[in-house]
């Protein structure tokens, strides 16, 4: 019997969009925005997904097509205008690559306050995570005692993607992390992604590269303007992604 | 929920090594800053208010007050904006932003404060019991501006010269405020008026405490009771009714 990890029902969101493009109160009284300067701009529409546990399951769409909206939906930073979302495990986001980091701080009070904010840090257990977190992402402890700003868009990678990875998480949101970092780093990401897998771990991976969410997942859907278009094998999500081009 | 007290801990450690970060002397700031507004005052005032004794205490005792209370708005109405990245990314109780940038200030708040004990007792604070009610004082003064940095900060997101008027309107509440004068030389009709302004009831009460050596006066502190707690729940409010919508506009 496989166990739902999430489940949505028909969910829809919108954004509250400036209509007229007014973000000051100047451009509130001058437009005449008096009735209603907001709109809704509509991004997911009647969204039905069900990932089981342990499913690996890749998320294919062009640029602002709701795909980390949906992944943002799916966390519960963004509360759904309509319809249910039910999330039975914890969650661990790497949402973007990056956010979360502070670029003046060092990477060693990044990892802390990571852990922190995902809820993992503990007193007697950091040392080890955060020696996991260096031995991972090969970055030495003379680089983790640097600031964040002076790393190389590669190294920011690594650290973040180590960090998430080390917290061990049962949801393991990807949204397009692996696009920069060396050759050799990807492979090692996708190894141990696969590892996680193995561990029963549920896998949520995005992506505009087909082949990489074919490499990576079983099961795949393709967003279109805020719908699902499809939804079955990694391999047909990314046909019909590529569809969409021509 | 020890969880939550490590992240606090961590993000006011956070925001305390962007604060200082490029700083020679950090933490010394927050004297300093206070000590030179102190100096400026003497130098204009002190000929023109000599009838009040001890005038640098007076005007110490609820200066350091004020710039923690329009410091702390200040950076109350950018949180949210400032950690746009972490809000976006998280899904972390977004009043924990707020609540971490209030600590930081009450931090280097208390830092200065601690310095200024000695100040004033230099110049002549009275030394008694009664000094003691100056601590639930800034705990209910923090809750005050916590709760005015919250709507600041709330409406910012949405509107960004809520901010930039606070700037603007600053300069205006803190002359509006009896800070660096007592109310004695306010003309009777205008008197009422003045005393609408919620921070005088507070730096009353400082005053008794801090400048006069006496307990706080009963009806002060109610009025500054009923005020926090108006403001308090006036801001989860706009806070509850506008927390979903950030997202979009930030």
């Amino acid at each position: 019997m496989k166990q739902l990890a999430i489940e949505l029902n028909d969910v829809s969101v919108s954004y509250l969009h400036n209509k007229r493009g007014i973000y000051s109160v100047k451009d509130f009284l001058l437009k005449g925005g008096l009735f209603s300067p907001f709109e809704n701009k509509h991004v997911l529409h009647n969204i039905n997904l069900k990932v089981y546990k342990g499913e690996s399951l890749g998320v294919l769409g062009r640029n602002g097509e709701g795909k980390s909206t949906l992944l943002r939906t799916i966390v519960g930073i963004i509360i759904p205008d309509s319809g249910t979302c039910k999330v039975s495990i914890p969650i661990s986001p790497l949402l973007a690559l990056g956010a979360g980091l502070e670029l003046e701080l060092t990477g060693l009070e990044n990892i802390k306050i990571y852990m922190a904010l995902s809820g993992k840090y503990q007193k007697h257990t950091i040392k080890d995570l955060i020696a996991q977190v260096s031995d991972f992402s090969e970055l030495t402890m003379d680089q983790l005692k640097m600031p964040v700003k002076m790393y190389s868009s590669g190294m920011l990678a690594r650290l973040a993607f180590s960090t998430v990875m080390t917290t061990q998480p049962e949801l393991l949101m990807i949204d397009e992390v692996l696009a920069v970092g060396d050759k050799g780093f990807q492979e090692k990401c996708k190894k141990r992604i696969h590892e996680v897998k193995e561990a029963g771990a549920t896998v949520i991976f995005v992506s505009h590269n087909p082949e990489e969410v074919m490499e990576v997942c079983e099961r795949g859907i393709c967003l279109k303007e805020g719908t699902i278009i499809c939804d079955g094998s990694s391999e047909e999500a990314g046909k019909e992604y590529t569809k969409l081009f021509m | 929920m020890p969880s939550k007290i490590y992240l606090i801990y961590f993000l006011i450690y956070k925001n305390l090594q962007l604060k200082y970060k490029h700083s020679l002397i950090g933490f010394v700031w927050s004297f300093l800053h206070p000590l030179f507004y102190l100096l400026v005052f003497n130098f204009v005032f002190s000929k023109a208010f000599s009838n009040i004794p001890h005038y640098s205490l007076f005007i110490i005792s609820t200066l350091i007050f004020w710039i923690y209370f329009s410091g702390s708005c200040n950076q109350l109405s950018q949180t949210f904006i400032k950690n746009a990245h972490l809000i976006k990314s998280l899904n972390v109780r977004k009043l924990l932003y707020p609540v971490s940038e209030q600590g930081t200030e009450l931090v280097s708040f208390l830092a200065g404060f601690l310095l200024f004990i000695f100040l004033m007792f230099y110049l002549g604070m009275p030394v008694n019991w009664n000094l003691l009610y100056i601590l639930p004082i800034i705990v209910l003064f923090s809750i005050f501006t916590f709760s005015i940095g919250l709507i600041l900060g709330a409406l910012n997101v949405f509107f960004r010269d809520v901010g930039i008027l606070w700037n603007t309107l600053n300069p205006a509440l803190f002359y509006l405020s009896p800070i660096a004068y007592s109310l004695d030389i306010i003309p009777h009709q205008y008197l009422f008026y003045f005393k609408l302004n919620p921070l005088y009831h507070f730096f009353y009460i400082i005053r008794n405490v801090l400048y006069e050596g006496n307990a706080p006066s009963l009806i002060h502190c109610v009025y500054s009771l009923i005020i926090t707690a108006v403001c308090f729940t006036i801001a989860m409010l706009i806070y509850r009714r506008t927390r979903n919508g950030f997202i979009s506009s930030l």
